[in-house]
């Protein structure tokens, strides 16, 4: 391993930590983004639990809603600060010319995109821990030790797939004042048959087996496998990890595409 | 690969018929130069001749498609770090991390260098010093072109590409970046600069190429450039009233016209020709209104070159009749 580590790995890695320092200081300045980004998830949060205050779901079992509805959110929040974030940001970077720029130094392009996927990483960290903190101060959701494994996994995986996605997905978004509206529209959909805030149960097969194929059903129901109290074992959903690995691997393939692009061939 | 061929010649840049087509359009059309190291070296044209093509492919954002290009002795195509660790770039434009502050930002750049120069003399160099701290965002145009600078010296460059460095300046802002850029040419930088704004390289550089639809139809010094030495010199002035042209001496001139009552004489030996026609006026005691002497400008030259130049002209004189 040490052996790997040259001198000059080590600087990069060094530049790449950095980095992730200043992509953070950036992000959380500009308030429009940092706090709208974590307000939304939020917001729905509290509004539809308050909704369905005291219901339970009689399909799963009479379990309470806020153990549907909380890691539901999770999932939302997770893709709002992963998937669309990532590609409105990366559209308004490229739109801008900071990509440009950053190509013309001497950081290496790969050092780059590793210190914005940490900083997006934080970010998720910021937000499960918020909305979890939430769900157990005020929606009695329970954090177990034995089903860790499955919130771990699938978080990490869900960071995976969404971040690359939405790095690759840039390459059909032709400019930044479309991105919010683009990416919306291939998110919002998507998250009514998807489990985040409806049970599938009773939703016509056709839509349950549409959202089953693409990646943000298997999200919410995999965190939502975690959180139901009849869970036993690690809270690890095979189907859905499986999903998630694949979408993994989609998104890496995309993001590798759009970034050995040269950009001035853009132009 | 440490000392190439064009290293040891003391050349920055070398480029040999250079191509550059976007399928059936050929942008640029085998196009060939030098930059010597420590040179001001100034490519002009009007839009769309093909100078933003090839400085982009100096410095590695677009691939040639025919000819060879050497930058500090390297490919630019092969995208090496190395050549980036050496190279500044000021795009025309290109937007920058907003949220981050002037320092931020000087700081941040100059880390992903092994060399760089402390941030403060940087922001100092370009006259940011009281705008420190001010995000990116919050600058003015000027200030963000002066802090685009700042980004590509921070690395302490050996050489440095200009695309049109001051435009949206005012005209102190502009003489000020002069005397920046002026300084990096003290401090033995190569700089490639291309600009829309004829003093800008009259007063920098140490030669010019013009281009035009793709190639690069005259190169030289500035005060050479397409025979600009050997073209004739203007003296014009006014006739004093009641006098006529054929009461002005014979003075050798190339060329002379009457414009209402302004006299423009073109001579290739003006200080000859100034001299007779003062005397003449001060033998007979009239006034010279609007006396002057003019060689042409490196502005008349390119408008002649790239083909502007007489229907600048035609306009000019127009506007004089009326």
């Amino acid at each position: 391993m040490s052996a790997l580590l040259t001198p000059a790995l080590r600087r990069d890695f060094g530049l790449v930590g950095r980095q992730v320092l200043y992509e953070q200081r950036a992000y959380w300045r500009n308030r429009g983004r940092g706090i709208f980004t974590f307000v939304f998830p939020l917001i729905f949060l509290v509004v539809f639990a308050s909704l369905n205050q005291g219901h339970v779901i009689s399909s799963r079992g009479g379990i309470p809603y806020d153990d549907f509805f909380v890691p539901g959110i999770l999932a939302y929040g997770l893709i709002a600060t992963t998937y669309v974030n990532m590609a409105i940001g990366t559209a308004i970077l490229r739109d801008e010319g900071v990509l440009k720029r950053m190509q013309g130094t001497p950081l290496p392009r790969w050092a780059h995109v590793a210190a914005r996927i940490g900083s997006t990483i934080i970010i998720v960290g910021a937000i499960t821990a918020v909305t979890l903190g939430l769900g157990v101060a005020a929606y009695g959701i329970h954090i177990r030790a034995a089903t860790l494994p499955g919130l771990i996994v699938t978080l990490l995986l869900g960071t995976a797939a969404f971040t690359t996605l939405g790095i690759g997905v840039t390459r059909f978004i032709p400019n930044a004042e479309a991105a919010p509206v683009i990416i919306n529209l291939t998110v919002l959909p998507l998250t009514f048959i998807s489990s985040i805030w409806f049970t599938p149960e009773g939703m016509p097969k056709t839509l349950v087996d549409i959202a089953k194929v693409f990646p943000i059903q298997p999200l919410a129901d995999g965190l939502q496998h975690v959180f139901d109290p009849r869970t036993v074992g690690s809270g690890l959903n095979g189907a859905d990890i499986k999903t998630l690995a694949i979408w993994t691997a989609v998104g890496v393939l995309m993001m590798l595409r759009f970034l050995r692009r040269p950009l001035g061939e853009a132009a | 690969m440490n000392s190439t061929h064009s290293e040891t010649q003391g050349l920055a840049i070398e480029v040999r018929d250079l191509r550059k087509s976007y399928g059936e359009v050929e942008a640029v059309r085998g196009v060939s130069f030098e930059v010597a190291r420590g040179e001001v070296f100034c490519l002009l044209g009007p839009n769309g001749a093909g100078k933003t093509t090839t400085v982009e492919i100096l410095e590695g954002y677009r691939l040639r498609t025919g000819g060879d290009a050497r930058v500090l002795g390297r490919d630019p195509a092969a995208g090496e770090r190395e050549l980036r660790e050496r190279v500044g770039i000021v795009l025309q434009q290109c937007g920058v991390q907003r949220d981050l502050t002037v320092a931020e930002l000087v700081e941040m750049y100059g880390r992903y260098h092994v060399q760089s120069r402390p941030v403060d003399e940087v922001i100092d160099l370009v006259e940011l010093t009281e705008k420190r701290d001010v995000r990116a965002n919050d600058l003015s145009g000027g200030q963000r072109r002066r802090l685009d600078l700042a980004l590509a010296l921070v690395g302490d460059p050996d050489l440095i590409f200009l695309d049109e460095p001051t435009t949206g300046f005012d005209p102190a802002a502009r003489r000020q970046a002069w005397s920046t850029i002026r300084s990096l040419c003290d401090l033995g930088k190569t700089v490639f600069l291309t600009t829309h704004f004829m003093d800008e390289a009259q007063y920098l550089a140490d030669r010019v190429a013009v281009m035009r639809g793709g190639d690069i139809i005259a190169i030289g010094r500035p005060d050479e450039i397409g025979g600009r030495d050997l073209r004739p010199a203007e003296i014009r002035f006014e006739l004093p009233p009641n006098w006529s042209l054929g009461d002005v001496p014979d003075v050798p001139a190339v060329g002379r016209s009457l414009d209402g009552d302004r006299v423009t004489l073109l001579t290739t030996e003006p200080v000859l020709a100034a001299q007779q026609i003062t005397s003449w006026a001060l033998d007979h005691d009239v006034e010279l209104d609007h006396f002057s002497i003019a060689q042409p400008t490196l502005e008349d030259i390119y408008l002649e070159l790239t083909g502007f130049g007489n229907q600048h002209h035609t306009s000019d004189e127009t506007e004089v009749v009326r």
